[in-house]
């Protein structure tokens, strides 16, 4: 593990030159309307970050847009031309992420070469680099560790900053993270810091332990076995059926495909966020409705993250970032679900959780 | 207990409602309850922070709560305003319901925010109030607490957006609804948002761009807005909804101002009271439209 140290000066430095460079710098910053809340940016110098709080959404947007045109059509009586559109998204630094929210990108490069390989996606990705922030935890919505994640984890990031006396230690994690500081990421002259860290991460992982016990292993088949279980009947009376946890979450995935007139001669065909929560979502052209009901949308959001996705992918389709509970209208939390079908399941508890 | 969990008990024991629909205390503050068993009703509360509106359950698109059988539903004053509107515009059947209605004292702004009341927690909807003992319900219960600090926070902020230009107003408002991410909360909570087709989910022809875009954006709330006018009964539950705290509550409070200036009409709790859309008078403004 390689550990530098990066004073204010160097990172407000660091952010002045890429910003000069026409790199895009992202970061929390306040919001206007809201002095509690904080969204993911474009900044111009490192003063406008806001740091530390859980913004109100999550990275996804800067890799995977909510709206993303890729091709461009014209039409003339019956003939119809396409253009596409070069994949040239910008280069963009992401500075002071979450982990919980960085960890997704790792999780969703799976599905994204899967199939097959999505240029856009991996087009993003390669454009942009990194830079999380270690999390003190933030509360009881809060269920990183629970999922694989971690107020502390790396998973995904370039490098990790990690608040000190005096600036940052910047845990450097890959290549690119190296080339961003380079020679700003000066090394470590007081050991005690080290330890420091090791004290934080602690701390941070403890607080957010309590939150949820860890997942065991065998549940994704579980789910599976309980598709018809009866706790499903009852569990979404409250959900609304809107998309608003799905578009917060840093793993929520799915998209549609649109195409939108622009004028008399042609128009774009779009990517956008998509949300199961939806009652059209699942509309067959017949009229016919698989989901028909809030009860087969919200089984299936539990079911695509904790027992779909961890069986095709080996990983859980959540960081445990808790926003959908955060943002729910009707008082849903995913992680009150997990745990009351844990304790179905009859699951030993692991790990430090009640 | 309080009257009001012993009338639940009584409700469903009796066999007069297979559920009622009330709060609860969540992981996260307040959250809506449905409780069918009699003996599980002392979890029921209510209190300043049962902000939700309960009404929206009743709506027709509920079908997962409709089958669990007859209703009894805990609405606040405001709340009871849009059971009257789903009984006025015939989405539910007075019959077929059972409604408690509770004295208030104003409620926060979240659910999640704590019981008292300051002039900056309480909710822009209590602002006014002038059904904190419920009329229209069968059963009233609980004593009627203090009335809630004054705000006049957003009748503060109407006042100044129509001072401004139109350019400026454009312009708070790109910025307000840039941040929209079509999650559609707004119309999901809506008790009144009854379509079971609704425009913004129709593809062809796409009346409303499905992408969030400005345009799109724009387009959406104002078909929204313009589709509640002299329905909205003010619960504020899409404000409360929108994840990315977009001031919806303005939009809507301004439309119900017009539509009483107008035609001197405000959306009640009397469902045998003609909304303005839904009756002609040969003295309906019409300056507006020549």
């Amino acid at each position: 593990m390689t550990i530098k140290m990066v004073s204010h000066a160097d990172l407000a430095a660091l952010v002045a030159e890429l910003v000069a460079a026409n790199t895009q710098v992202i970061a929390p910053v306040q919001a206007k309307e809201n002095p509690a809340a904080t969204d993911y940016k474009q900044i111009q110098k490192f003063e406008d970050a806001t740091l530390g709080l859980l913004p109100r959404r999550s990275i996804k947007e800067f890799l995977f847009p909510q709206t993303e045109v890729f091709l461009r059509y014209k039409q003339h009586k019956g003939d119809v031309t396409l253009e596409e559109i070069p994949l040239a998204p910008p280069k963009q630094v992401i500075i002071g992420a979450k982990p919980c929210d960085v960890a997704s990108t790792d999780i969703l490069d799976k599905v994204m070469n899967w199939d097959y390989r999505d240029e856009l996606w991996f087009a993003h990705r390669e454009a942009t680099t990194i830079v999380s922030l270690l999390c003190p935890g933030l509360d009881n919505n809060c269920f990183c560790t629970s999922v694989g994640a971690g107020p502390d984890s790396t998973s995904g990031s370039d490098a990790m900053l990690i608040p000190v006396d005096g600036g940052y230690l910047a845990q450097i994690v890959t290549e690119k993270g190296k080339a961003l500081f380079g020679a700003r990421a000066k090394d470590v002259t007081d050991s005690k810091l080290i330890a420091k860290v090791e004290e934080l991460r602690q701390e941070a992982r403890k607080k957010v332990e309590q939150n949820l016990p860890v997942v065991p292993a065998e549940m994704p088949q579980w789910l599976a076995d309980n598709f018809a279980n009866a706790y499903w009947d009852t569990l979404a009376l409250r959900c609304h059926g809107c998309g608003a946890c799905t578009f917060v979450c840093p793993t929520c995935h799915c998209f549609e495909i649109a195409d939108e007139r622009e004028n008399v001669e042609g128009g774009v065909r779009r990517r956008n966020w998509d949300a199961c929560q939806t009652g059209k979502f699942t509309v067959h052209t017949s009229g016919h409705n698989p989901r028909n009901t809030q009860k087969e949308r919200f089984r299936q959001r539990v079911m695509h993250k904790f027992s779909i996705y961890p069986q095709r992918f080996g990983e859980v389709l959540c960081t445990g970032c808790g926003r959908c509970a955060r943002v729910c209208p009707g008082g849903m939390s995913i992680q009150e679900a997990v745990c009351q079908l844990m304790e179905i399941a009859g699951a030993e508890p692991q790990g430090n959780g009640q | 207990m309080s009257e009001m969990n012993e009338l639940a008990a009584k409700l469903l024991s009796e066999g007069t409602v297979k559920v009622v629909i009330g709060y609860e205390e969540g992981p996260a503050g307040v959250r809506p309850a449905f409780i069918t068993d009699p003996a599980k009703t002392d979890t029921l509360i209510f209190d300043s922070r049962c902000v939700q509106n309960l009404a929206v359950y009743l709506n027709p698109r509920r079908s997962h709560v409709a089958v669990l059988g007859k209703v009894a539903v805990i609405v606040k004053g405001c709340d009871s305003k849009a059971v009257a509107g789903l009984i006025r515009e015939y989405q539910v059947k007075r019959e077929d319901l059972v409604i408690i209605g509770v004295r208030c004292g104003g409620v926060v702004r979240r659910a999640d925010m704590a019981a008292e009341l300051t002039a900056d927690t309480v909710s822009d909807k209590c602002q006014d109030c002038d059904v904190r003992e419920p009329k229209f319900c069968d059963h009233l219960v609980l004593p009627l607490p203090p009335a809630p600090p004054m705000t006049t926070k957003r009748s503060d902020k109407i006042a100044e957006l129509l001072k401004m230009t139109a350019d400026e107003r454009w312009a708070f408002w790109s910025e307000q609804l840039g941040r929209c991410i079509r999650c559609h909360a707004c119309r999901e909570v809506c008790p009144l948002c009854t379509c079971v087709q609704c425009i913004a989910d129709k593809n062809r022809p796409q009346w409303i761009p499905t992408s969030a875009t400005l345009q799109g954006d724009v387009m959406w709330q104002m078909t929204r807005v313009l589709h509640l006018a002299g329905r909205c009964v003010d619960c504020q539950e899409c404000e409360r909804a929108c994840p990315l705290d977009i001031p919806l509550g303005l939009l809507t409070k301004y439309v119900a101002q017009m539509v009483e200036k107008r035609f001197d009409y405000k959306a009640g709790d009397d469902p045998n009271v003609a909304a303005p859309m839904g009756e002609y008078r040969t003295d309906d403004e019409e300056g507006f439209i020549l």
